[in-house]
C-alpha cells in the first residue's frame, strides 16, 4: 500500500491531527490501578481515577488519547479513519509520543497516555511500534503513570503479551453487537479476531492475579482490567441484544467497564442512520444507567429487558422502569430491608445504602435523616416505608408513580421532552378515573 | 447553668486545643461550645473564653482521637476542621463527644442520625472533594529555574490533603503549590519531604499584582513569575489538544460546566482566550 503521510510535519498539526482521529474511542478512565511511585521515576496511579480537564462536550479529558497513526488498511464504514477517506494522515515517533506524555504529565495536564493506532502496513507492524512507545516511556523515562493500550486485533499474542506487563489497562474493541453487524460495518475485521485477544488479555490478567498471591514482586499484566466499546444506533439492533452481550462480556470475559458510544455519521455514508439531530445520546445515556445496574446493582439484564420489551424507556430511568412493573416487592422498609433490597429502591443509591445500613444500628431512621445520606426522596418516597408509614399517603399504582416521576422530568430548554422509543404512552388522567361523572 | 462560648483559631490545632479545654473544664459537655473565630453575634448570660492553640495539647487529642476513634474518624475529622464553613468547631466537638464520651467509637462517623456527626460527615466530604478536584485540575507552569509552580483558590484548606499525592507522584521535582486565598505554600524540595509555610505579605509580586488590573486569575502568574521558554510551547499544544478532544456533535457546555465549575476553570490556562 502507499502511505500518505506528509513527510515532515510540525508537532503541533500531528497532535491536531492524532488527537481529533482518536477523539471517538469513549474511554477516557483512568481508574483500577493503585500504584506508589518507586522513587526512581515520575508518576503514581489512583485507584479512582483523576479526570483532569474537561472538554466542551462534557466528556472528561483525563488521558492523553492519541492514535500512533490515522493511517489505516482497512475500510470501516463508521471510522473517519477508513482507508477510502481523504482525510490529512500523520504519524507520531515513539519519541515524540514520550515526550508529549512526559511533559503534559509533569505539568498534571493528563493522567497518562491511551495509545490506539489506525493499521499500518499490517497489525503486527502496528503492534510493534505500540509496544515500542510504551517499553520506552516505562523504562527509558521511568513513566509510572497510568497507560492505556489498544490491542490490535489480529496482532501476534506474543506481542499484546509483551505489551500487557507494560499496560494498565487493554482493550479490544467489540465495535458491533453482534457479528453479522460487525461483517456489515467492517469487512476486514471478524469477529473471532477481536474476541482471541480479549481472551488472551483475560487469561493474562488471571494468570498475573494468581502468580502475585505466591510472588509479591511479580510483574502485573494490566493491573486496570480490560475495556471493550460498541458503536450504538448504526444498526437497529435492540438494547436488550446490547445488554445481553454486555453482560456476557462481564460474566465470562470478566471486562472491568464496556463503553457505548452513540454512533456519529462522520462519514455521512446514506445507508446508515443520519444523526443531523445529533447522536442518540438520551440511548446512550440509558445503556450506561443500565450497566452500573448490572455491575453495582446486581441486576440482570433480561430482569430489565426482555423479547417482548426489547428497548429501554426514554422517559424512566431504567430502575424506576423496573421498580413500577415490580410494585409487589414495594414498599420497601428502610429500617428492616437487606442491603440488596435497598439498592433496588429508585433514589437510593450504592453509598446511600450502605450508609443506611450503617447508620440504623444506632436507631431506626427518619426520612430526615435519609435526606442527610443523600436518598433522593422524591424519587425514593413512592418505594419506601419509615417506622411503617410512608412520607405521605402515595397510591402503589404504576399510572399514577409514573406520572409523577415523569413530572419531574421537565421538557429541556428546546422545549423537548424526551419521547418513548417504544411507543409506551401514559396516558392523561380524567375526571372519570376518579369516579365523576361528566354533566 | 449558664452557656460557655470558647473561642479558638482557625485551624486545626486551635480547634483540637479548644476541644482539649472543653475537656479540661470537666462541667459535661451540655452547655460548651467552640466557636472558630470572633464572635460576631455576643449573646447575654452567657460566658466567653478564649483558647490559644497550643502544641502540646493538639497533640495529646491527636493521640487520643487515633487510638479511640481509629484513623478513619480521625481523618474525618481533620478535613471537617479544614472547612471554612464557621461551625465546623462545634460540628467536630460535638462529633468528638460523640465517639468518645458516648462510646460510638471507630463507629463514630456512621452515626448519621446524630445532627453534629452528620454534619461533620458533610463538610469533611466537601473538603475531600475539593482536595479531590485540586488534584484534578490544578496546572503547574514550568518556571525559568526549573521548578513547577501551581495557583490554587479553594474554598476550604485541602493543601494538607493534596500535598502527599503530588509529592508522591514528583518525588525528582521541586515544586510549589500556592494557595492565594490563605497565602499558604505547599513546598516540595526534589528528593525530600514536603512542608508549609504561610506566607502572609511575604511574596512580593502578589502585592505588586494588585496594581495590575487582573482579567482571570489564569493570566495573573505570568504578572510577576518568569516561566521558562518550554513552558508556552506545552501549554499551547496541550490547548490544542483540550480543544480537538470535543466531539462537535455532542457539543453540551453545561455539562462541561457541572463537571467543571468556573472558579476552577479560572486557574486553568487551557480556558483563558488564547
Amino acid at each position: 500500500m502507499e502511505v500518505r503521510i506528509a513527510p515532515q510535519m510540525p508537532l503541533a498539526d500531528k497532535l491536531k491531527i492524532l488527537a481529533d482521529a482518536a477523539k471517538y474511542d469513549v474511554s477516557c478512565s483512568s481508574s483500577g490501578s493503585s500504584r506508589r511511585n518507586d522513587g526512581t521515576g515520575i508518576g503514581n496511579t489512583l485507584a479512582a481515577g483523576i479526570c483532569h480537564s474537561f472538554s466542551e462536550d462534557g466528556r472528561c479529558i483525563s488521558l492523553l488519547k492519541i492514535l500512533f497513526t490515522n493511517e489505516c488498511i482497512y475500510d470501516c464504514r463508521y471510522c473517519i479513519n477508513r482507508r477510502s477517506n481523504d482525510v490529512p494522515r500523520a504519524a507520531f515517533t515513539p519519541d515524540e509520543v514520550c515526550e508529549l506524555t512526559m511533559e503534559f504529565y509533569r505539568r498534571n495536564y493528563i493522567e497518562g497516555l491511551f495509545l490506539s493506532s489506525g493499521i499500518l502496513y499490517s497489525p503486527d507492524h502496528t503492534m510493534e511500534l505500540i509496544c515500542e512507545t510504551v517499553y520506552k516511556l516505562r523504562t527509558l523515562h521511568r513513566f509510572q503513570g497510568y497507560v492505556h493500550v489498544k490491542a490490535i486485533p489480529g496482532a501476534d499474542p506474543a506481542l499484546i503479551q509483551r505489551v500487557g506487563f507494560l499496560a494498565d489497562r487493554m482493550s479490544v474493541n467489540l465495535e458491533m453487537a453482534t457479528a453479522d453487524g460487525l461483517k456489515a460495518m467492517a469487512p476486514n475485521k471478524h469477529r473471532n479476531n477481536i474476541l482471541k485477544p480479549m481472551r488472551q488479555i483475560q487469561n493474562g490478567i488471571i494468570q498475573s492475579k494468581n502468580e502475585l498471591t505466591v510472588y509479591k514482586h511479580a510483574p502485573r499484566f494490566c493491573e486496570a482490567g480490560q475495556s471493550t466499546q460498541m458503536v450504538i444506533g448504526a444498526l437497529p439492533e435492540s438494547d436488550y441484544q446490547i445488554m445481553s452481550v454486555a453482560e456476557n462480556l462481564y460474566n465470562k470475559f470478566s471486562l472491568k467497564r464496556v463503553y457505548y458510544s452513540a454512533f456519529v455519521n462522520v462519514n455521512e455514508d446514506k445507508d446508515l442512520p443520519a444523526t443531523v439531530f445529533g447522536p442518540p445520546l438520551l440511548r446512550e445515556h440509558r445503556l450506561y444507567q443500565a450497566d452500573w445496574l448490572l455491575r453495582f446493582y446486581n441486576f440482570k439484564a433480561d430482569e430489565l429487558l426482555n423479547e417482548k420489551r426489547p428497548n429501554f424507556n426514554l422517559a424512566l430511568d431504567p430502575k424506576a422502569d423496573w421498580a413500577v412493573r415490580h410494585l409487589e416487592a414495594f414498599p420497601v422498609e428502610i429500617n428492616r430491608a437487606d442491603y440488596h433490597t435497598l439498592l433496588r429502591i429508585p433514589g437510593v443509591g450504592v453509598r446511600s445504602a450502605r450508609r443506611i445500613v450503617a447508620a440504623r444500628r444506632f436507631g431506626s431512621l427518619t426520612f430526615e435523616d435519609l435526606k442527610k445520606m443523600g436518598v433522593v426522596i422524591k424519587r425514593a418516597l413512592y418505594f419506601i416505608t419509615c417506622g411503617g408509614r410512608m412520607l405521605y399517603p402515595a397510591k402503589l399504582d404504576e399510572e399514577y408513580i409514573v406520572r409523577n416521576l415523569t413530572e419531574q422530568n421537565k421538557p429541556g430548554k428546546d422545549g423537548k421532552l424526551s419521547f418513548m422509543a417504544d411507543g409506551t404512552v401514559y396516558r392523561q388522567m380524567s375526571l372519570s378515573d376518579y369516579g365523576v361523572q361528566p354533566g | 447553668m449558664e452557656e460557655k462560648y470558647i473561642i479558638c483559631e482557625d485551624s486545626l490545632e486551635g480547634i483540637f486545643t479548644a476541644v482539649y479545654d472543653a475537656y479540661a473544664l470537666r462541667e459535661g459537655h451540655e452547655h460548651i461550645h467552640i466557636q472558630v473565630g470572633e464572635e460576631d453575634n455576643y449573646r447575654l448570660f452567657a460566658v466567653y473564653l478564649y483558647s490559644r492553640p497550643d502544641y502540646v495539647k493538639t497533640n495529646k487529642v491527636i493521640k487520643t482521637l487515633k487510638s479511640r476513634l481509629g484513623d478513619e474518624v480521625y481523618l474525618a475529622l481533620c478535613r471537617a476542621a479544614a472547612s471554612f464553613y464557621e461551625d465546623k468547631g462545634e460540628a467536630v466537638y460535638r462529633t468528638v463527644v460523640d465517639g468518645i464520651t458516648a462510646g460510638s467509637g471507630t463507629r463514630t462517623m456512621d452515626n448519621l442520625r446524630n445532627p453534629y456527626v452528620a454534619r461533620t460527615h458533610e463538610l469533611a466530604r466537601r473538603t475531600a472533594n475539593e482536595a479531590h478536584k485540586e488534584i484534578e485540575f490544578l496546572r503547574f507552569g514550568e518556571l525559568e529555574n526549573g521548578v513547577l509552580y501551581a495557583r490554587i483558590g479553594p474554598e476550604n484548606n485541602v493543601m494538607a490533603f493534596i500535598m502527599p499525592h503530588f509529592a508522591d507522584r514528583l518525588p525528582k521535582e521541586n515544586f510549589l503549590i500556592h494557595d492565594e486565598k490563605r497565602d499558604l505554600f505547599g513546598v516540595h524540595p526534589a528528593g525530600k519531604d514536603w512542608y508549609m509555610v504561610s506566607g502572609r505579605g511575604a511574596c512580593e509580586y502578589n502585592i505588586a499584582d494588585k496594581d495590575n488590573a487582573r482579567t482571570t486569575a489564569a493570566d495573573a502568574p505570568d504578572a510577576g513569575i518568569r516561566l521558562s521558554g518550554e513552558e508556552r510551547k506545552y501549554r499551547e499544544l496541550f490547548a490544542l489538544f483540550h480543544e480537538t478532544a470535543a466531539i462537535g456533535e455532542r457539543r453540551n457546555r453545561r455539562l462541561q460546566q457541572q463537571m467543571l465549575p468556573l472558579r476552577f476553570q479560572e486557574y486553568m490556562f487551557e480556558f483563558s482566550p488564547r
